[in-house]
């Protein structure tokens, strides 16, 4: 029962990652006292939105663009945030939005995405064993590349929930999709991405 | 494991939202009793976390210079200057206007800038170092879990330092066993990356824990803290010519420190 303990542990570990990461990222205003301003609250959110333009645009100087436009959208529309929401998803919803009616987010929509139909997508086991789905993770090289290779929705929603560590309901929000949507493209992402480390470790051989 | 176990394993959504950290939907069964209970699951879960941890890992590539903080930072200062729709985002910088009467309030606003992109400079300074700090425990709980055995299973010195011949850029030495800490041995060897860049890995045993001793070249690696604490786990960091000896282990922190203090004294 040794590896369930370690298990527990690297779950744990994670975790504690992700709620340290959440109290950089994830911040609410309290409506009793006066709540911080638009600058308090966007300033610390500056590179993840960055990153998360470059992910979109694929592009550094439209990623600039993206994220200047979508502070001077954001701020507008200011007065219409909810003190009790998160103002993470709230601004990457309008960053989103914004890249959506961009000329490369118009272009990059016109790629057709299956949508999430579970039943017809998802064989819950009729993968690899677990023993063959333990890869070596640690050639980060490899990890990236098969990042790249993932359909954009599907690299979109990881990259929302393991790297900006929202949780499902924002994601649910970012993206303007059902939470149960949300959970069904993750599964999808995670099993792809897996599919593509093992396809480059099978011809590595 | 129970037939009734086995037939009944987590479906991949359970098993997301657990690694997930998202709440159990109400009547949902216990995904850590079931965990505890199937091994098959167990794999799939640690395979799940390493997974997401990579995930992470990969997804960090991009990130602003600070030329690009900077003009972001200026269009959160001057929004009074953005017009809707029509300026262009550098225009902002541009537009600056150096009247003799708003000398100061440019000075302050410049003072302002610089502390804040100081500040962020130093939140994505820890974002990385808390990044490889999570990468080494990551790979830390890999080798002990044992999902993939180390390359090299040996103590002896002389077996496990010339696997490394050709596999590394550096070289490195590695102590005789009597002047190891007490109750310290060599288990084995492995090499893995760590931000891209080759390590040794040495897996050694002080009394029943289990520590990994990462060897990296100090310059153009990554950074870390000397001395660091996560998820219950010390790491602890130290150079010595020319290499970075990065420890890490759930033993007390004096011997972890007294293994890298005998690991030192041979570069």
């Amino acid at each position: 029962m040794m590896i369930h303990v370690q298990i527990q542990t690297a779950v744990s570990a994670l975790s504690r990652n992700t709620r340290t990461g959440c109290s950089e990222a994830h911040v609410t205003m309290s409506s009793a006292i006066p709540g911080p301003t638009f600058e308090q609250l966007a300033l610390p959110l500056l590179p993840s939105l960055y990153s998360h333009a470059c992910w979109l645009c694929r592009n550094h100087a439209e990623a600039e663009d993206l994220v200047q436009e979508t502070i001077s959208k954001s701020l507008r529309a200011f007065d219409s945030f909810q003190p009790e929401t998160n103002f993470k998803a709230w601004i990457f919803r309008i960053l989103r939005n914004a890249f959506l009616t961009s000329k490369t987010g118009i272009a990059a929509s016109r790629t057709v995405f299956l949508e999430d139909h579970a039943d017809l997508l998802e064989t819950s086991d009729s993968g690899p064993t677990p023993e063959e789905q333990i890869l070596r993770l640690d050639n980060q090289a490899v990890v990236n590349e098969a990042l790249d290779q993932l359909q954009p929705p599907l690299r979109e929603v990881l990259l929302l929930c393991d790297v900006e560590e929202m949780k499902y309901k924002d994601i649910a929000l970012v993206l303007d999709i059902p939470v149960g949507t949300v959970m069904s493209r993750i599964s999808r992402a995670r099993r792809a991405l897996l599919q593509l480390l093992q396809t480059h470790f099978r011809e590595s051989l | 494991m129970t037939p009734a176990v086995q037939d009944n394993h987590l479906q991949p959504e359970e098993l997301n939202a657990f690694i997930d950290g998202e709440p159990l939907t109400p009547g949902g069964r216990d995904i850590r009793q079931h965990l505890e209970a199937c091994h098959r699951c167990a794999w799939r879960a640690v395979t799940a976390t390493q997974l997401k941890a990579a995930t992470a890992r990969a997804g960090q590539r991009f990130s602003p210079s600070p030329e690009v903080l900077a003009r972001l930072t200026a269009s959160l200062r001057t929004p009074q200057n953005q017009e809707p729709q029509q300026s262009t985002p550098h225009a902002v910088i541009r537009r600056a206007s150096f009247r003799p009467a708003a000398a100061w309030w440019a000075l302050a606003a410049a003072v302002l800038l610089v502390v804040s992109l100081a500040s962020l400079v130093e939140v994505r300074q820890a974002r990385q170092s808390n990044a490889v700090v999570a990468e080494l425990l990551d790979q830390h709980l890999a080798a002990i879990a044992g999902s993939a055995a180390p390359q090299v299973i040996s103590s002896d010195r002389h077996t496990v330092k010339p696997w490394f011949q050709g596999r590394l850029p550096f070289s490195f030495n590695l102590p005789e066993p009597n002047t190891l800490p007490p109750d310290t041995i060599l288990r084995g060897a492995d090499l893995v990356y760590l931000e891209d860049h080759p390590a040794a890995l040495l897996l050694f045993n002080i009394h029943k824990h289990q520590v990994s001793v990462f060897v990296t070249q100090s310059a153009g690696g990554f950074t870390v803290a000397p001395r660091a604490t996560r998820s219950g786990f010390a790491v602890r960091s130290a150079t010595a010519a020319e290499l970075r000896l990065t420890a890490v282990s759930d033993v007390n922190p004096t011997e972890l420190e007294a293994l890298l203090r005998s690991l030192a004294a041979v570069q």
